[in-house]
């Protein structure tokens, strides 16, 4: 790629990134050779309807290129997040009141309404390092650290990857680990899985911070099929153990006769739940498999970009993801990619869109629709264009919708599928500069 | 598709795939198309992130085509 020298809007960025990530040898080699790092930026906007979940986020990804095909990548994220979402509790015709995650205060919903906790609100910052360089003349080795931080969860992680070249570089094999260790303090504490939420000011419940391990692990090859043709398999493992429970979400305890949430006795003169929740909660351990293929492929200017991936896990988990990508070009120097994703996958065993009263509580139970039955569509167009000195835009803009498919034997008196899932409406938004 | 299958699923692929692409592929005069920024198997990487990000989010699956994202306590 030809570059434009003396950039001193790059340069800046360079240094403005490196300082923010601390690395001295960056700097050092920044020195000598400023004018070759790349920027990826990005702003993002996703928003749900009705008033629930809207993110804005910043991104720049630089990328330096040094002699012998080694490089550096620094990535920075900025999430500023707002709005409210499902607490878990089912839509009843009565006026609901919940506690609050911090449990010095309650909201009210009214009759019919579905339960949302507005007191959603955080800012994530989320910072990557990566290098990679060949080994000998066939190998590729890298190494990479991320690290994100919002109110009540901290990330840190390690990866690492491999990658040898067959077949006159035709084929490549690659091996990728990276291990995570994520910790979650909740706003007001943990909650007991399972255990019911309380009045105002009655934290008896809650215990300290808890913690998790993630470690993924995948192995992929990449063939050149024709000149126009490109196709990647890849399998993955991932193995999460510890906190696996969502802290924020609860499930409404119902009549088993009519299905609506059972009421709970008040006290007079104390603020608390108008009737009976339990909090989630989740088994400590999580294996997921997938199994990927991507096939690229150019036909006379426009390419083609189709993707499978079908995924399983030790929670009863299956899902299909199909995702096509169209690149179309207008003119010489701009494009149009229009883009369809359709997802789908069934629910966990544990899922339980409410638990009626009267049975044993269960070992575990979550009502989050994350872990229901679903379908979920992604529809959009993307249309890029190339200006003078090789930067390049891009906007984007996508709608994305969840339909619920709660089974029937799930549903309990006289729930309706609308009760108990809330179906899910959103917009992407993306600005893209490439300099 | 259970577990164990998959697993050997997997790698029956990958086995028949390496030996049967010894015979595919170009030669290295042949990659003019396969060298263009758009035939990148992933051309935009912020944006894939993003994605993985979003879908990481709001569904109960992540990775494939990398790592399984992750990295927050999303609602």
């Amino acid at each position: 790629m030809t570059k434009q020298h003396g950039s001193g809007l790059s340069a800046t960025l360079a240094t403005a990134t490196c300082t923010l990530l601390g690395t001295a040898a960056a700097n050092a080699v920044l020195a000598e050779e400023a004018d070759d790092w790349d920027f990826d930026t990005a702003l993002l906007y996703y928003g749900e309807s009705d008033g629930r979940v809207q993110d804005a986020s910043l991104n720049v990804l630089a990328n330096r290129q040094f002699t012998d095909d080694r490089s550096l990548s620094l990535g920075l994220t900025v999430d500023a997040l707002t709005g409210a979402t499902p607490n878990g509790a089912i839509r009843i015709g009565e006026a609901q009141t919940f506690t609050r995650p911090s449990g010095n205060a309650a909201y009210d919903i009214a009759p019919g309404g579905l339960p949302l906790d507005d007191t959603f609100l955080d800012t994530r910052y989320a910072l990557t390092a990566g290098w990679k360089q060949p080994l000998g003349r066939l190998n590729t080795f890298g190494v990479g650290v991320s690290a994100s931080s919002e109110y009540d969860y901290t990330h840190a992680g390690f990866n690492t990857q491999f990658a040898r070249d067959f077949n006159d570089r035709n084929t490549t094999l690659s091996a990728a680990l990276a291990i995570a260790r994520d910790e979650i303090d909740p706003v007001g504490g943990t909650p007991l899985e399972l255990s019911p939420m309380l009045d105002v000011g009655d934290l008896s419940n809650r215990r300290g911070a808890e913690s998790k391990e993630v470690v993924d692990v995948v192995f992929g090859l990449t063939q050149v099929i024709s000149r126009n043709t490109l196709v990647q398999v890849n399998y993955s493992w991932s193995d999460a153990s510890g906190y696996l429970t969502d802290p924020y979400k609860v499930l409404s305890v119902v009549d088993p006769e009519t299905g609506v949430t059972l009421p709970r006795a008040v006290t007079p003169e104390v603020v608390g739940p108008s009737h009976a929740f339990l909090y989630e909660g989740r088994p400590e351990e999580r294996s997921k498999q997938s199994l990927y293929g991507q096939v690229r492929h150019y036909m006379n200017g426009k390419v083609l970009d189709v993707s499978y991936r079908y995924m399983t896990d030790d929670w009863d988990i299956d899902s299909h993801t199909v995702d096509t990508h169209l690149r179309w070009p207008v003119g010489t120097a701009s494009y149009l990619e229009p883009h369809l994703r359709f997802y789908a996958q069934t629910e966990a065993s544990f899922y339980s869109p409410s638990l009626p009263a009267g049975i044993p509580i269960p070992a575990f139970a979550s009502s989050d629709y994350r872990l229901g039955r679903f379908q979920a569509l992604t529809a959009g167009v993307k249309y890029g264009w190339r200006m003078r000195g090789d930067h390049e835009m891009s906007v984007r803009l996508e709608w994305y919708q969840q339909r619920g498919d709660v089974p029937a034997d799930m549903l309990v008196g006289g729930q309706s599928a609308a009760d108990v899932y809330p179906d899910l409406d959103a917009v992407i938004a993306q600005f893209s500069y490439r300099f | 598709m259970n577990e164990r299958m998959l697993r050997a699923a997997s790698a029956l692929v990958l086995a028949a795939a390496l030996d049967g692409c010894a015979g595919l592929g170009v030669a290295a005069w042949d990659r003019d198309v396969l060298a263009r920024d758009d035939m990148q198997l992933t051309p935009d990487p912020v944006e894939a992130a993003l994605d993985e990000h979003i879908y990481f989010s709001k569904e109960a699956s992540s990775g494939g085509r990398g790592f399984g994202g992750g990295g927050c306590g999303c609602n």
